[in-house]
């Protein structure tokens, strides 16, 4: 076996795995679903083998299964502790199989939480409110009309998600100034959406595209053309 | 002990490079990756279970399961032959599982992109065949001109101006309002949990 032969299994692989995949245009059928399942258990493989090769491994080296050399042993002994930490909290995950024990389970998958929530709510501020507001605030100061629009598109849109509501004539409804403004947010939000939806198509037409002269170029010289 | 990682978290990141609360939530997100990669583990053992136990039953679908397991148990098994580096020959030194990945992965992920451009296409068409409401004009006259201004005819320069502003000053707009509704959206749900009013993680 050689790297060439190798290439060419993997060509052959993909030309095939393509032509199932692109099967779905005639409607769901057995190849498109062994495609698919293909794909689940490469990617369920993969993440398996990058878990333990990024994560694990890299961790227990440092921690549990570092080398003494120059420190002393109560600070091996604290480095050891700490490495297995994690690893009881993992082993925890598996009692939420468990619907008796699941509770105890919650521990390690409240750590998690815990973290996962304080880095989406800083991430959330810092990377995506602050920034944004400010540059909005900021396009005020360029081309004066195109900054009121898009100050005004963003607080419409933002609008069109309140629903403050007030009871009139026995009927709740949203105060009649919320509903106008939010009538010109839908707008914004329609052009917007309209746009993605756009950049989806160029995009997946881009791949198509390229999958396309992809395998035709190895179509062409498997036959030498 | 949500609310405590929580916090530990939002005042580590709150704070300098190098103080106690940053190195401690440093510590604590290294603890969590490894956490989540145990995570990730037990998923995938359940979905090996799920799978052998459709195949040991003999469900409906089963041979898709085999296919499954044999191609979750190929890539771990290539990947451990490579780390054990037992390739010889011209194939020393090679990353099979690499190759593996690159053939099948890249491959099943771009067709099954490309494979969206019909459905998105198909998608737009039956919008626009369903009653017409001012929102569905608006949607479908903005994709068809960001559509038309993406082709590159000197004849076309006027849709191309058209689609740039549309981008750049009302799409911008619509963007960030949604952005900045999601991200608001985000610190109302981080701080319910937080604040222990959001306990919905327990069940």
């Amino acid at each position: 076996m050689t790297p060439a032969n190798l290439d060419l299994i993997a060509g052959w692989a993909s030309l095939v795995l393509t032509l199932l995949i692109f099967s779905y245009l005639l409607g769901d059928n057995f190849l498109y679903r062994i495609a698919v399942h293909v794909l689940v258990g490469a990617a369920a493989g993969y993440i398996a083998v990058v878990a333990v090769e990024s994560v694990l491994i890299p961790w227990f080296n440092n921690t549990t299964l570092a080398e003494q050399g120059t420190r002393d042993d109560a600070t091996m002994t604290a480095i050891r502790v700490i490495g297995t930490v994690p690893l009881l909290f993992g082993v925890l995950l598996l009692l939420k199989f468990s619907p008796r024990l699941a509770p105890i389970g919650n521990l390690g998958f409240a750590i998690l939480i815990g973290t996962g929530t304080g880095i989406a709510l800083i991430g959330a501020l810092m990377g995506t409110v602050i920034p944004l507001a400010r540059d909005t605030g900021e396009s005020l100061g360029d081309e004066v009309l195109e900054g009121v629009i898009i100050t005004a598109g963003v607080i419409t849109t933002l609008l069109y998600f309140q629903y403050f509501a007030v009871e009139r004539g026995g009927r709740v409804q949203r105060p009649r100034i919320f509903q106008a403004l939010g009538g010109v947010g839908q707008f914004f939000i329609a052009i917007a959406l309209g746009a993605l939806y756009a950049g989806a198509i160029i995009t997946s037409l881009t791949i198509f595209g390229d999958v396309i002269s992809t395998q035709w170029q190895f179509i062409l010289d498997r036959i030498g053309g | 002990m949500v609310i405590s990682a929580g916090l530990v978290t939002v005042v580590g990141l709150l704070s300098d490079e190098g103080s106690a609360p940053a190195l401690l939530m440093t510590f604590t997100i290294q603890m969590i990756a490894v956490v989540a990669a145990i995570a990730v583990l037990i998923g995938v053992l359940n979905l090996a279970a799920v799978h052998l136990g459709r195949f040991a039953h003999a469900e409906h679908g089963w041979p898709y399961s085999v296919v499954m397991l044999f191609v979750m148990v190929a890539v771990i098994v290539l990947s451990i032959l490579d780390r054990a580096e037992i390739w010889s020959g011209e194939l020393e030194g090679e990353q099979i599982s690499l190759r593996a990945f690159e053939a099948v992965q890249v491959s099943l992920e771009s067709a099954l992109a490309a494979l969206l451009a019909f459905f998105l296409v198909f998608a737009a068409y039956r919008l626009m065949r369903r009653r017409v409401t001012v929102w569905s004009l608006v949607f479908s006259v903005t994709l068809i001109v960001v559509l038309v201004g993406w082709i590159p005819f000197e004849e076309l320069d006027v849709l191309a101006d058209v689609r740039d502003w549309l981008v750049r000053v009302p799409v911008s707009a619509g963007m960030r309002g949604l952005l900045i509704g999601v991200g608001l959206g985000t610190v109302m749900v981080g701080i319910r949990v937080l604040l222990g009013q959001d306990r919905s993680y327990k069940s």
